[in-house]
Order: structure tokens, then sequence, then C-alpha cells
């Protein structure tokens, strides 16, 4: 029986010389460097905002370390009881993919979101910049579709209602096929992500709005921490449930081609004034070069770095007393850092905000006239649609839905034939 | 082994990836594992986690010390007045057009140009308008009864007619569109952003206090800009054309400690910070002054330089 070296060597020989040496290589660096280990997951902290802020290296170390307390790592998740999280719910989300000690499968989350949404909810997971639109940032703790009046919380009903259908038209795929309690340790989880946002936010925010004798320390104190700073995020979301909108039912003997008219006529005209945005032929070709909030934070820090390193550009420091120019070189370092930060992965490329196209019959909200209805009326969070409340009545806004629900079917006369038309057949 | 061409571009491309070039392919294979293929992100210290654990233990217990967020205690008698005025030390330049490129029969009406109107300074006394002025922490308030008349921010020709507003928390503010087309209204961090149809208003009560002035925004026409200031105590105001400003009644005989704001500033947040070590006046834009009773106490003229105001 021949020996595993001669076989090993007879082998090499065969195979083109260069090629052994580069394969001995590549399995050389691999014993070197390894494939095992990798470095425990960890919440990278709000980078623009911090840096928007101005908070000192020992700042930024003050809110990781209160966050830490408050919120514990994405591999042991802590809910401090003002929050009204569950633990047990986010256990089973949290943490690498693993079995835990009855066999359940833990790590939801990783498993299903993290890639487009981030370990810390930031929606700059590996392939966000990869995504149009880009996926969800929790933090602010801004959502869009739910069924709450505008600047409201969504409902966990909401939420659980976005994982059963995902987000048509976006890449938000549906995880029907997850069971009930796996779908509600995601929404959990996500809610604990983003009040875990919220708050790092407002904590980040508060060193601007100490007083000059707390010399740059935030207090560290139940009062301050979970009174003044945790607690109004939490009642948001508390109160969610409360926020309905409230929806009268729509006329009964509603006549519906008398309706969509009516519809037709709000959404032409000054009063309801969709076709501003939604453009006159409503393919969302109308206001396209505005932002949604996400993305317009983005600019407004990068038109401020921009007119800075210009400003700076222009400053000559030549009859600078030392103070000056010690400030001098201290907006420098900021603008580089801020512009190092918007550049190396902790935001993305700014786009602007499509208004919908609403002939292709695809509501990323839900296409129930009910959402409809939702979206009119309270408008959409964190995107420019405005809501038609208080100046449009609900019996227009249900007249309003009736036009846009038939605007994928219309009947156009001027092409002669009586069949329904699609955006393609005409543009 | 193929010899990449110096002028042959396509050729050198070619070969690292060709599997002809086996040592190429190692090199980089190697060079990748070595460095990783993502950009380095900025670094940030990360958290103390032995001080974390002390935290969590306070964060637990209800009677976690200090009484931080108290109201300050009163100390004074008596309400004065403060004034003063800002100038501008520098040239303001021709304000920017607008890219007005929507509803121009409306916007553009009589030829009249939009323009930016984020540094107003009067020509003939240098005073600089919609400087924002308010008290930080007022211990107490004179006037305790918010104001139940409408205040009117108002819209035409596609343009807010106030740049810069102040209102009480909870006064109500008439949201007008003098236009004949209709507009929205958008003031960011409130639940405020309506359709505000043509010729019509709307009511609107600020529920929270802003901290610095807020952006107003119309996202139909994207070139239209406000900012509000809401305040529970209402001890704010906003510089005039000439760059005077008047805050009465507010509480005397005590320190205060006034916040300074101006929508070109280039301080955080907005802050205007200036040289001015008498008022104590910080780079976070806040200034010490303490009123006598039932007087007028005239901070004079306030220099604003144009480095501080980003021109």
């Amino acid at each position: 029986m021949k020996s595993q070296s001669q076989i090993v060597s007879r082998t090499l020989v065969r195979l083109h010389s260069s090629w052994a040496v580069a394969a001995c290589g590549v399995t050389l660096l691999m014993c070197v460097s390894g494939c095992g280990s990798t470095p425990a997951a960890w919440f990278r902290p709000n980078m623009v905002e911090a840096t928007k802020q101005r908070l000192t290296p020992d700042q930024e170390r003050q809110v990781s370390t209160v966050m830490l307390a408050m919120f514990g790592t994405p591999d042991a998740p802590v809910a401090p009881p003002e929050t009204g999280l569950d633990e047990a719910k986010l256990q089973l989300a949290a943490g690498p993919v693993h079995s835990d000690i009855v066999g359940r499968k833990n790590g939801l989350y990783r498993e299903h979101c993290a890639h487009c949404h981030g370990v810390t909810g930031d929606g700059l997971g590996p392939t966000a910049a990869f995504l149009n639109p880009y996926p969800r940032d929790y933090r602010p703790g801004v959502f869009k579709f739910k069924s709450t009046e505008r600047s409201d919380k969504p409902t966990h009903e909401d939420l659980v209602r976005i994982l059963h259908n995902g987000i048509p038209g976006t890449s938000m795929p549906s995880f029907a096929l997850l069971s009930p309690p796996k779908v509600e340790a995601l929404v959990e989880y996500v809610k604990y992500l983003s009040i875990r946002g919220e708050t790092e936010i407002a904590l980040m925010r508060a060193f601007f709005e100490l007083d000059d004798e707390a010399q740059g320390k935030l207090p560290e104190t139940r009062e301050f921490l979970v009174d003044e700073v945790l607690t109004p995020v939490t009642e948001k979301w508390k109160s969610a449930a409360d926020a309905l909108i409230a929806v009268p039912e729509m006329a009964s003997d509603l006549d519906l081609a008398a309706s969509i008219a009516k519809g037709k006529e709000l959404f032409y005209g000054d009063k309801a004034n969709c076709v501003k945005c939604h453009g006159p032929t409503a393919l969302g070709d109308g206001q396209a070069n505005d932002y949604d909030d996400w993305n317009k934070a983005i600019v407004e820090v990068s038109k401020e770095v921009k007119s800075g390193l210009e400003r700076a550009g222009e400053t000559s420091t030549s009859g600078m007393d030392s103070e000056a120019l010690a400030e001098h070189r201290g907006q420098l370092a900021w603008l580089d850092k801020f512009g190092r930060v918007l550049d190396g992965g902790d935001a993305l490329r700014p786009r602007t905000i499509q208004p919908r196209n609403l002939r292709h019959g695809i509501y990323r909200g839900g296409r129930r006239p009910l959402d409809l209805y939702y979206r009119i009326h309270a408008g959409i969070n964190g995107a420019p649609m405005p809501a038609a409340k208080g100046t449009v009545p609900p019996e227009e806004i249900w007249h309003i839905v009736n036009y846009v629900k038939s605007l994928p079917y219309e009947l156009d006369g001027e092409l002669g034939a009586d069949r329904p038309m699609v955006a393609k057949d005409r543009f | 082994m193929r010899i990449c061409s110096r002028n042959n571009a396509d050729d050198c491309g070619g070969v690292a990836v060709s599997p002809r070039n086996p040592l190429v392919a190692a090199a980089l294979l190697a060079c990748l594992m070595t460095f990783g293929c993502s950009a380095e992100r900025v670094s940030t210290p990360g958290a103390d986690a032995g001080r974390a654990e002390q935290l969590r233990a306070t964060l637990a217990s209800s009677t976690g010390g200090g009484n931080a967020g108290e109201a300050a205690a009163s100390t004074g008698t008596g309400w004065g007045t403060l004034k003063g005025r800002f100038l501008f030390a520098g040239t303001p330049g021709e304000p920017k057009p607008l890219m007005v490129d929507k509803d121009t029969e409306i916007c553009s009406k009589a030829g009249v140009k939009l323009v930016d109107r984020s540094l107003l300074v009067d020509p003939a006394t240098k005073g600089l308008a919609n400087v924002v002025v308010f008290a930080r922490k007022a211990s107490r308030v004179k006037e305790t009864t918010v104001p139940a008349t409408p205040l009117v921010f108002d819209q035409k020709q596609c343009e807010f007619l106030s740049p810069v507003f102040a209102a009480r928390v909870g006064q109500p503010i008439d949201v007008h569109n003098s236009d004949p087309i209709g507009h929205n209204t958008n003031i960011a961090g409130t639940s405020f952003n309506q359709l505000i149809p043509a010729g019509q208003g709307t009511l609107y009560k600020a529920d929270a206090e802003t901290g610095m002035p807020t952006m107003v925004t119309c996202n139909i026409h994207p070139w239209m800009k406000a900012y509000a200031v809401f305040r529970k105590d209402g001890y704010v105001a906003v510089s005039a054309a000439d760059g005077s400003f008047t805050i009465p009644d507010l509480p005397a005989g005590e320190p205060l400690e006034m916040q300074v704001w101006h929508e070109r500033s280039s301080g955080p947040n907005g802050a205007l910070g200036l040289d001015n070590p008498a008022l104590k006046w910080t780079p976070k834009g806040r200034f010490q002054i303490q009123l006598t009773p039932d007087e007028v106490e005239d901070i004079g003229t306030l220099e604003v330089p144009a480095s501080a105001l980003g021109t």
C-alpha cells in the first residue's frame, strides 16, 4: 500500500508548478490568519449624530457606557422595565444564529434582518448600499406605514403586518412563513433597536443642553437617564395604541363612479394637490428633488461640511493668536472627521425620494382602501407626503382613495379603446 | 506567464484574474485576506464595561441619587426687560437667487425673483435680522396665560412671510396660505405636515418646546424655508430688520442665561458664538445677564463678525 506522502508528492508533480506554489501559499496563509473566531457583534454608536453634536471621544464613551448599561449588547440585550419590552422575546431574536437549551432557534434578527437593517438597526447592513429604497434606519424612531396619527409610533399590529406582508415595491420581503412566536420576537426586537437608537440620539443631543458647570459630563442619575431621556421615548411607544386614526366608514350607498370623479377633481385641485408630487399623469413624476427625513439629515450635514471646508480653505491663519489658531485647528479636525464619517460607511449616499407611481397598483403600506385612507389622512411620517386631515374632510378622503384605486385601471377615452390602461401602454 | 503590457490597461486588468497566472491570483487573494476589502470606519472609544455595570445597578434602584433636571429655584423678585441690537460686521453680498421651477406664474409673479433670506442685513443700519434670543431656564414666568389669539404664519407668492417666527407652546398658530395655489407646511420635529389649500388656513398648537429653532418647509415648493421656535415661557425674541430685539418681563434680580441662534451661524446647532467676555458669551451661543426690577437692561450693539455666520 502506498504511503500518503507518496500520493501527495505524485499529485503535486502532476500539477502545474506555479499553481502548486500558489495553492501552498494560500493554504499557509489560511493557517496563519485562520477562518474561525469573529469578533463579538457590537452596537456601533450613531456616528453621524455624535459628530454633528461635536462630541469628544470621552463624551462618545459616556454615551456608549450608558447605552451598554441600559440596553446591553447584541448578544445579550437588556430591556429596562420602563420600555415594557419582553426580554424573553428579545433573547429569541438576539445573538448569533444558534439553538438554545430547549432546542429553539435563536438569533432570528441576524438570520433574517441584519444583513439589510444592520446589527444596530441603523439601516447600514452589508447589502444596504445596493438597495433602493435603502433599508429603514430604526434609530430615529420614525416609521412610515401605520394606522396611527402622523407623529405617533406604529402599533404592535402595524409592525406585525409589515413583517407578514413585506413592503411591495421594495426589497422588504414577506416573513409570512415564520411562525407567529418568531414574528413576535422580531417585532419586539425592532422596537428594542428603535427605542435604543432614539435614546442614544437623545443622549447625544443632551450634551448641547448641558450647562457649562456640567463640564461636558452627563448626569449619571436615574432621574436624568430614565425620567428625562428614556421615558419620553418609551411613552410614545406605549401610547401608540391610543393614537389610532379614526376612520369613518365609507357611505354604504356610495356611487363609486361619482366618487371616483370627485376624487379625480380633488387629485388635480388646489385643495388636495396630489398632482404636484404624483404628477399630472400620476406616474410619480411631479416633485422629484426632495428627500425623506433620513436622507435629508445626511444632505444637511454634508452641506454644512462642504461649506465649512470651503470657508476653511479661504481662511488665512497668519495673524491669528494662539487661541484663534487652536479654534481653527479644532474646526478643521471636526470637518475632517465628519467627512470621514459620511464617506466611511456610517452614512449612505443620499437619494431623492420618488413620489409613488400610482399607475402601478403597488402600495407599499398595504393595498386595502383603509391603508390608503391612513396614508392620505395622516400623510407619511418621515416622507414629504403631507396630511390631508384638517383641511380635507373624511368623505373627500374616501373619494381620493377611490380615485387612486382606479388609477391603474383608468379607462382612457383618448386612445379610443375602452380597455384598462396601464402606464407602460401610454408612455 | 504573460507579461502585462504597460500601454494596454485591459491586458493588465485581465492578467490579475487570469487562471493562467496563479501566482498573481494568489498574491491578490493573500492581499485581500490580510487587509480585508472594507474601508476603515471612523473609530470611537468603546463603552466602559465596569462603569456600565455600576450604572445598571443605579438605574435599577428606585432611589438613584441626584436631582438633575430640577427647575432652577427663584432667587430674585420683580421683572425686567432685556434689549439689544445685532449688527453685521461685514459685507453681506448679493443674496443668492432661489431655484423656482414650479408654479412660476404665481411664484415669480410680476418678475419678482425669490432670493435666499438666510442673511438679512439692513443696508442703512447694518442691523442683522432674524437672530433668535431666548431664556434657557426661567425660574418663574410673569404672564402664565398663553395667548389665545392665533399668531398668523402666512405664505404668499411661494414664500413664508415670516422667515423666523416664535410662539409659545400651546398658542394657536394660524398656518395660512394666501396664494391661489395649494401648499403644504411641514414643521420638522413636530407632528405638523399638512396640506394648506389655496386661500385657507388651519390651526396648529405646538405641544412641546423645540429647543433650538426648527425648520419649516413646503415640500411642494422645496425652496420655501422658514424657522420656528416654540417656548413654554414665551421669553423669546426674533431680531427685527434693524437688528433690535426686546424681551420684556423677564425674572429680575437673579442670574439669567440667554441662548442666541442664527440660521447661518457656524456654531453647533446654529448657536451664535460671539467674542464678548463682558457677557460671558460661550461658543454654545449663550450669555449671562442679571436684570434689575422695573428697568430696561440695554446690552447695546452686538457685533456679529462675518466668520461667525459662515459667509
